[in-house]
Parts: C-alpha cells; sequence; structure tokens
C-alpha cells in the first residue's frame, strides 16, 4: 500500500470540515474528487461519518448533568477521606503491633523467669495480697494477675497514641 | 469546576461523547455507562482550566483510555475481535441509514482503526489532537489513518457499488 496524499486533500478536508461540501466546491474541485482516488476517499469517508455522527447524537439519552455534577463531588470527597484515613490506619496497625510485640516479649521474659523478682518486692507486713487472692490463682494464676493490668496499660497506651496520632491529622 | 459551568460544558459535548462511545464499542448501553464515568472522571481530576477545547480532548482521551479498559477485561475475548459482533446486533431499525451503511463496514475494522477514524473524520481532530486523545505517538496516526481510510473506503464501495454523488 504506498502512501500518496494529494496536494488538493487539504482544501476538500477544509470544505468538508466547515460543512460546506459540494455547495462551496468550485466544478473543477468537484471533478478532480471524482477522478482522483484520495479525494474520493476523503469525501465518502467524511461524509458517512459525519452523517453517523449527527444520527448517534440525536439519538443520545443523556444523563442530567446535576446529578453527575453530585456525584462527581461526593467521590472527591470520598477519596480526600480515604487520603486522610490512611496515616491514621498506618498509626493503628503500628500501635497494634507494637502491643502485642510488647506482649509477646513480657510474656517470654516471664516464663523464663518464673516471676521469682515478685518474691524480691518489699511488701508491708501487714499487707498481704495473697490471703485476699482464691487458692487456685494464688499458686499458678499468679503470672495471669501481673499480665492482664501490664497489657491492660499497654493496650490504653496504644489506644493514647492512636488518638494523639488522629488529632494530629 | 462549578455546576453551571459544568452543565455548559456537558450540554455542548455529551452527545458527541455519547456518539464516539456508542459507534465505536457498538453497545449503546456501554456507552451510557461510560459517558457518565468520563464525566465523573474528568470532574475528579484536579486539572488547571485550560479552556473548553483542550477539556474536550481530555474528556475524549479519558473515554479512550475507558473503552480500552473495557476490551482489556478478561470477560471479553479479544481486544481485536469483540465488538465485530456487537456492532451487526446493534443495529436497530431506529438507526438510520448511516447506520446501514457505516455500522457494517465499522464493523470489520479493528478497534483502534475505528477510534482512529471516529475522531478524525466525525470529530475533526487534527492528527496531533488524535495522539494526544489514544495516546499513540503522532508520528504514526498519520500512517494507521490513512491505512484505515482506505479500508473502510473500500467497505463502503463494496456495500454500495453505485457510489456516493460526490
Amino acid at each position: 500500500m504506498t502512501f500518496s496524499p494529494c496536494s488538493h486533500e487539504k482544501e476538500v478536508a477544509e470544505l468538508l470540515a466547515r460543512g460546506q461540501w459540494p455547495q462551496a466546491c468550485t466544478p473543477e474541485l468537484r471533478a478532480h474528487a471524482r477522478a482522483c482516488r484520495s479525494c474520493g476517499e476523503l469525501v465518502t469517508v467524511t461524509l458517512a461519518f459525519q452523517s453517523a455522527r449527527a444520527q448517534a447524537a440525536s439519538a443520545a439519552k443523556l444523563a442530567a448533568p446535576g446529578a453527575l455534577w453530585w456525584r462527581a463531588q461526593l467521590r472527591r470527597r470520598n477519596a480526600a477521606v480515604e487520603r486522610v484515613g490512611r496515616p491514621i490506619l498506618g498509626a493503628q496497625i503500628f500501635a497494634l503491633c507494637v502491643c502485642i510485640f510488647a506482649a509477646a516479649a513480657l510474656l517470654v521474659s516471664q516464663a523464663r523467669h518464673g516471676l521469682h523478682w515478685l518474691a524480691q518486692l518489699p511488701q508491708p507486713l501487714s499487707l498481704h495480697l495473697d490471703a485476699l487472692w482464691p487458692s487456685a490463682l494464688s499458686s499458678s494464676g499468679t503470672g495471669l494477675l501481673v499480665l492482664i493490668p501490664v497489657l491492660a496499660t499497654l493496650a490504653l497506651l496504644g489506644g493514647v497514641v492512636v488518638y494523639l496520632a488522629s488529632a494530629k491529622q | 469546576m462549578e455546576n453551571d459551568a459544568f452543565a455548559g460544558f456537558y450540554e455542548r459535548s455529551a452527545r458527541s461523547l455519547w456518539a464516539y462511545l456508542a459507534r465505536v464499542s457498538g453497545d449503546p448501553a456501554l456507552a451510557d455507562d461510560l459517558a457518565q464515568e468520563s464525566y465523573l472522571r474528568y470532574l475528579a481530576a484536579a486539572r488547571p482550566d485550560e479552556g473548553e477545547v483542550a477539556g474536550r480532548r481530555y474528556l475524549f482521551r479519558i473515554a479512550t483510555n475507558l473503552l480500552r479498559d473495557h476490551w482489556r477485561r478478561p470477560r471479553q475475548a479479544s481486544i481485536e475481535e469483540i465488538p465485530e459482533a456487537l456492532l451487526a446486533a446493534g443495529a436497530s431499525s431506529a438507526q438510520a441509514d448511516s447506520q446501514a451503511v457505516l455500522g457494517p463496514a465499522l464493523a470489520q475494522l479493528r478497534p483502534r482503526d475505528r477510534q482512529l477514524l471516529w475522531l478524525a473524520y466525525a470529530e475533526g481532530y487534527s492528527h496531533r489532537e488524535i495522539a494526544e486523545v489514544t495516546g499513540l505517538a503522532a508520528a504514526s496516526i498519520r500512517l494507521l489513518l490513512f491505512r484505515a481510510r482506505r479500508k473502510i473506503a473500500r467497505l463502503l464501495r463494496e456495500q454500495n457499488p453505485n457510489g456516493g454523488e460526490l
């Protein structure tokens, strides 16, 4: 296939674009378009597409522009909220990871040392907390009674960190 | 873009955008969806106001990308073969002569050729504008368009051997 544009093509194209073909063209140009393959194709194709465009455009059933505009505003707002929420989610995940890591480290540490440090704490003679505990907890559940408040404190601190991060955002 | 300004832009551009999507995809229902999505993305994009002509080009670019994404989805068989059947089936009796003439010819072209031909001969875009809309290299548009035009002219001649009055 050879690529051979005609010198009259630009002139023909301009008349077609302005919707002035064939009314405004000279008889010579019209005769040329009949004889020239390139210009003839240009006229045939352009007229077919222009006609198809006009018919398709008249058949269009369009949505209300106001509804589209509001949908777009809603989408923009949601995107903005998502953008802002992304660092907060990161902070929450980070705080949760810190809590889990601290709890795991504490558990391992307590399991290794068997809570011997508790015995070294000075206790007032008059205050015997173990007397208040149920007998089942006083032996094997001692660790749990220490761990639960520690974990609760960590979770509380994590929550505060997240709250401060959110407030900053 | 404010609501009133958008309403004006929409009134001036929506019909031609819908016509582009409907004729290139061959599916009016798909054209409805993609036209709406094009406007939503157009409004959601934070672009400087470069005037209506540039805005319109940008809108057609969004629509072209949406069409391409649609054809590339796995539920469709292939970008090269989908819309042919749709185009042939989509020609209703209400769609008049030009559809009867152009529709079958357009159906035998590749989607990219349909896009190029529509943008050039229905919308009147220059090669540089078509390159901007389609994302193709500006240098290759001329040759691609020349081949596509030659092909559809041959198909139109085959359908209508007597030819139209030039």
